[in-house]
């Protein structure tokens, strides 16, 4: 079976134009909460499983039930609050492009240029 | 009053009721919370003592308001023992109220009531929704307050830390450093307590350690002064020798996480420089879980608890558990779990006679 290639994808602004996979996950998993130029983070996560979702999860090392039991301890710690889940691929375009600061994933054919491509996950068969 | 309540309902809407909502949209004040529900079976072996109840375990109540980007105050009620000041059950407890600046993940500082990092567990031993358990791990168990000095065993209490990490490649060395009270406020029995520390000591304590993606080790101490004034007087001592008593916590933890397996473990010895060849209060601590998940959203594990507490030449008490468990996520904030526990706890009091229980736990736990 094969999935769709998932793009990682930044607000045009972001201060970086890639990220290592260490860099992707510690902005996920709330570790480090501003860019370089120290502009917030904003992470936007898919609500619906999806291959893409699926995929991108797998980038990370976590299944989705472990990076929601970091979200929830960071919630609990008064740390930080949790990443949006949103709805569609669609709204995480809409929502990357017009939030600064923000990062989020969808198929890289969906990807238009009112954002940034930080990083690809290739095609894989499995 | 109309006028009155129309402030309260514009006040409540004005508040951003967020469980496991988002990442903040602004600086709204966000309020919530969790909760745990449990029954719970108790039988001893060979003895005919049965017990069996209902328990609103524990809720826990949060505010949280980012007053800045760099500045966050947060504030934790917490209600244990299906709480009632009208029956006189259960406690409340003001457990965490503090405000935190972030400068960056280097460099972050905690100031206010708190509960200080210490080990693996300490932080969140009471934040049941991030815990498989039911019954914590012995020393973590709040509802055995009454036969172990839990207290003893790792700090609670803390006002100011100093914590964060560095990052070196795919390594990140953690810190924390923290100073608080000295326990006066709890165990010194000739004034009333109010709370107020009146020594010149302070609780101070820290932890250091790395992390991995998949890994987590550290060590963790503490240095305070315990008053023994009880004990002298109860055994005759001099007393001068046992006010203020040195006390030294040490703790280690190691967590991995391989595929669907899961470890956690954690040491903590407590020793006292009591300076008295009769007198043995040190306390030790020991406990490991191994975990697997099952599912996407099943989670078992099993665990080996041992805790050793020592009061000698009055007593000492040792208390092993085996325990196994499983916790289910119903769905994104609720959570069911079961957990069964042998316990056998053996006291010098009566050598021979070892008291033998099982326990089984069902809970319900809900995130709002």
């Amino acid at each position: 079976m094969a999935f769709a290639q998932v793009a990682i994808i930044a607000h045009k602004a972001a201060p970086e134009d890639t990220l290592s996979h260490a860099q992707l996950l510690d902005f996920y998993s709330c570790e480090i909460k501003t860019w370089r130029n120290k502009i917030p983070v904003v992470v936007f996560d898919l609500k619906p499983v999806s291959e893409i979702r699926e995929a991108f999860y797998k980038l990370l090392g976590k299944t989705p039930s472990r990076m929601k039991s970091i979200w929830l301890k960071k919630l609990l710690m008064g740390e930080s609050n949790p990443p949006l889940a949103l709805e569609s691929e669609e709204e995480v375009l809409k929502k990357v492009a017009a939030t600064r600061g923000a990062i989020g994933f969808v198929g890289k054919t969906k990807v238009t240029g009112d954002v940034k491509i930080i990083m690809v996950i290739e095609k894989k068969e499995k | 009053m109309s006028r009155f309540k129309n402030c309260m309902v514009t006040a409540l809407l004005s508040c951003g009721f967020s469980p496991l909502g988002a990442q903040p949209a602004g600086l709204d004040l966000k309020i919530f919370g969790y909760f745990q529900v449990t029954f719970g079976y108790r039988k001893d072996i060979g003895r005919p003592v049965q017990v069996k109840s209902f328990s609103l375990q524990q809720l826990n109540l949060f505010l949280q308001k980012d007053l800045t980007p760099n500045w966050t105050a947060f504030v934790n009620f917490e209600f244990v023992n299906s709480y009632s000041s009208f029956r006189n059950w259960g406690a409340q407890n003001l457990e965490e109220a503090w405000v935190s600046y972030r400068r960056s993940e280097q460099f972050k500082l905690k100031l206010g009531l708190q509960v200080p990092a210490f080990n693996n567990l300490n932080e969140i031993k009471n934040k049941t929704p991030l815990l498989p358990y039911i019954i914590r791990p012995l020393a973590y168990e709040s509802s055995f307050n009454e036969i172990i000095a839990l207290e003893e065993f790792t700090p609670t209490q803390a006002f100011a830390q100093a914590y964060g990490f560095i990052s070196a490649g795919k390594l990140k060395f953690d810190y924390a450093m923290f100073v608080g009270n000295s326990p006066n406020i709890n165990d010194d029995f000739r004034r009333g307590q109010t709370g107020v520390d009146t020594t010149k000591y302070f609780l101070m304590g820290g932890r250091f350690g790395i992390r991995t993606n998949n890994l987590k080790l550290g060590i963790s101490s503490t240095i305070d002064r315990v008053d023994f004034y009880h004990v002298a007087v109860f055994l005759g001592y001099d007393l001068a020798k046992f006010n203020r008593v040195p006390r030294l916590r040490l703790g280690g933890d190691f967590s991995l996480n391989a595929g669907k397996w899961l470890w956690e473990s954690e040491a903590i010895r407590v020793t006292y420089d009591d300076d008295h060849p009769l007198l043995n209060l040190d306390k030790e601590f020991y406990y490991g879980t191994l975990g697997h998940q099952l599912t996407e959203r099943f989670f078992v594990y099993a665990g080996y608890w041992v805790l050793r507490e020592n009061a000698l030449p009055v007593r000492d008490i040792d208390l092993v558990a085996l325990t196994a468990g499983a916790a289910y996520n119903i769905n994104e904030t609720i959570s069911a779990k079961a957990q069964y526990g042998r316990v056998r706890s053996e006291s010098s009091i009566s050598p021979t006679e070892a008291e033998r229980a099982n326990y089984y736990f069902l809970a319900i736990s809900v995130v709002f």
